[in-house]
């Protein structure tokens, strides 16, 4: 790629990234305020529902003896959602793309990129509101947030693989968008947001909460900003190679897909 | 020898065409993963090369493989199998504003749309204020595209992709756009490009557009390239074949129509000899005589010829209806003479067309395109330019 080229493929990423965050809120009243209207609304009613109707005990923050729900629910919630919402963005931008994809030639991938791009300057923004409940709660979380953002940056990496793949299936097979949909969920409980998976007895379940995929980054991001703990160092290792592994396999699938998209379209 | 623009290779293109595509992994599954499909041969062995600064036009009728060639071009299509080369900064202009978002400022428009082109930021906020003067919306400028007119939404998407300053463009049908005043001010920029050197490549129905601006070009039937070169030649020999049958004669004349008369033979007499020839001076008397025949005896019959300038313009196109002989039937065969005297032509290859027609003209019986090529030269009255002569009697006081 010359470097002409190069500058203008930044371009566009930037472009179309700045396109996703300015036409999100459009026409909206509460605009940006609805980012985060969706996960407060989510905490309060996981919250009435684990501390009031099943009477559970929140998780203890170890070694920061933090003892509250809602902000476990929070600092879960939010990565966790970035990473399905991407998914399921980019999934419809690709196939939303059609029209531009059928008339122009460009790197398709950007359309992803940009997604994940404006999704992760949302998650900035949110989290820099959970940061400011977490010192209210009690939980001095600044040094740990070169941690946090490193793994949030490989979190990043292991959402764009997916996405890559998911969205280049579906333009093949429109049942990969609706999948998505089931499969969010299934992961949404198969991570640990709104449990404490030191709790679950049943070894395999334990197991899926504490390295499945989505479930090892949650507990990480657990670790450094509801602990104050760097994670170990097997779940750094498991989280980079998986990361990268998934970026390069999502990466590899759409380059093979996308000179069909045209023609499938 | 000049340099290559582009260079399309063996190009071919088969889609496939599904009975029912199964657009579902259910389909797949309970189809048992077979689908019912034919293949389509839009494009079978294209190739052609296109050099630096030339006009390079493509021609065919709806379904000729026209579009997928130009989207194998411009790498939305990728063939299966030969290749496509591009050696000059391309933009391919086959929809206008295609990305525009109507929520967005025009301002916020044209930075994405020339982006998407290929632009980078520098090189869109340098030519930023042409782009506008352009389209000529400096006022609205930064209102959302959604409250723009479609004319005014066109202008914007053309004045963008006339903008990202391609060394070879590669344009689809989009001349037509806007109110005329644009249309002129896109022709002229057109002209500009050609002028500068750059390389276009025009994809259109607009035969006279082909005829005036293009160097060379093709034409695609059926995605086959059936013809290549002279554009004049090619749009000639698509517009014969696109009007109805045709057959080529040995003498280079084309004829077409339904065929219950014919013209056989056209002669020309000058000066009352009885010989005929195919070259007189200005200022003879000439006499065209065509002869037909017709197996049935075709009813009212219109016998029309038509003399053209040698590849290009019509200077006389007299018929016999236009004199009110009408005769109401057609005799097996015979012939029909056209007394010229003094003809007013002046130096120059004429081609001559004949047409027997029905009294409406809407029924073609027969057309002879170049029954009779001829040559006048120079008689009296003498002049030194020009197609013919008003004989002019000069003074000067």
């Amino acid at each position: 790629m010359s470097l002409r080229s190069a500058a203008a493929s930044r371009n566009l990423l930037y472009l179309l990234s700045m396109k996703e965050l300015r036409t999100r809120y459009k026409k909206s009243v509460l605009g940006w305020a609805w980012s985060l209207l969706n996960p407060l609304t989510q905490m309060a009613i996981f919250s009435v529902i684990f501390l009031y109707v099943f009477k559970a005990t929140p998780p203890i923050g170890d070694p920061s003896g933090l003892k509250n729900f809602p902000v476990y629910f929070l600092s879960g919630a939010l990565p966790f959602n970035f990473f399905s919402i991407s998914v399921g963005v980019a999934i419809g931008s690709v196939q939303g793309g059609a029209g531009l994809i059928k008339k122009v030639q460009f790197p398709h991938e950007h359309l992803v990129f940009s997604v994940i791009v404006a999704q992760f300057v949302t998650l900035l923004i949110e989290l820099g509101v959970l940061t400011a409940v977490l010192l209210v709660a009690g939980n001095m979380v600044l040094p740990w947030l070169p941690g946090l953002l490193l793994v949030l940056g490989l979190l990043a990496l292991f959402t764009t693989g997916i996405a890559l793949a998911l969205s280049a299936a579906n333009v093949f097979y429109h049942d990969v968008n609706y999948l998505w949909g089931i499969l969010s969920q299934i992961l949404f409980y198969a991570t640990p947001i709104i449990y404490n998976p030191a709790t679950i007895e049943v070894r395999a379940l334990r197991w899926v909460a504490n390295y499945g995929p989505t479930g090892s980054f949650i507990t990480a991001i657990h670790n450094i900003v509801y602990d104050l703990r760097m994670p170990g160092l097997g779940r750094v290792v498991q989280l980079s190679v998986m990361s990268f592994a998934t970026f390069f396999i999502g990466a590899w699938v759409f380059n093979r897909l996308s000179p069909r998209f045209a023609e499938e379209m | 020898m000049a340099e290559l623009a582009l260079e399309v290779d063996h190009v071919s293109k088969t889609f496939r065409l599904h009975h029912e595509k199964a657009n579902s992994l259910k389909q797949l599954v309970a189809g048992k993963g077979r689908n019912r499909f034919d293949d389509f041969v839009a494009l079978k062995d294209v190739s052609f090369d296109v050099k630096e600064g030339e006009v390079f036009g493509v021609i065919g009728h709806n379904g000729s493989g026209k579009s997928t060639l130009l989207k194998c071009m411009a790498g939305i299509l990728q063939p299966n199998s030969g290749s496509v080369r591009v050696h000059k900064r391309m933009s391919a202009l086959l929809e206008l504003g295609a990305g525009f978002h109507p929520e967005l400022s025009g301002r916020d428009n044209v930075y994405l749309n020339a982006a998407i082109l290929g632009m980078s930021r520098r090189d869109i906020a340098a030519r930023f204020d042409d782009i506008v003067e352009f389209s000529g919306l400096q006022s609205f400028i930064d209102s959302p595209v959604k409250t723009y007119s479609s004319g005014m939404y066109v202008r914007l998407a053309f004045a963008v992709a006339i903008n990202v300053d391609p060394r070879l463009l590669i344009i689809d049908e989009i001349l037509a756009v806007g109110d005329v005043t644009f249309q002129q001010r896109c022709l002229e920029k057109f002209v500009e490009f050609r002028n500068e050197g750059r390389t276009i490549v025009l994809v259109t129905h607009a035969m006279n557009t082909v005829k005036d601006m293009c160097d060379r070009a093709i034409w695609l039937n059926h995605g086959v390239v059936t013809g290549e070169g002279d554009p004049a030649e090619l749009v000639e020999q698509y517009t014969e074949q696109m009007l109805g049958g045709m057959s080529r004669g040995d003498d280079g004349s084309i004829r077409r129509g339904s065929g219950e008369a014919q013209v056989t033979r056209v002669e020309l007499f000058v000066n009352g000899n009885p010989t005929p020839v195919k070259r007189f001076r200005t200022g003879d008397s000439v006499r065209i005589r065509l002869h037909y025949s017709s197996a049935v005896g075709v009813p009212r019959p219109v016998i029309g010829v038509e003399i053209d300038l040698l590849g290009g313009s019509t200077v006389s196109a007299p018929c016999t209806r236009d004199v009110g002989l009408i005769p109401d039937r057609l005799s097996s065969s015979g012939y029909a003479d056209i007394q010229l005297d003094d003809v007013s032509l002046l130096p120059g290859t004429y081609d001559l067309h004949t047409s027997i027609t029905d009294f409406n003209r809407s029924h073609v019986y027969d057309h002879l395109q170049v029954a009779l090529r001829f040559d006048v030269m120079s008689g009296r009255p003498y002049e030194s330019g020009g197609i013919v002569t008003f004989r002019p009697k000069w003074t000067i006081g």
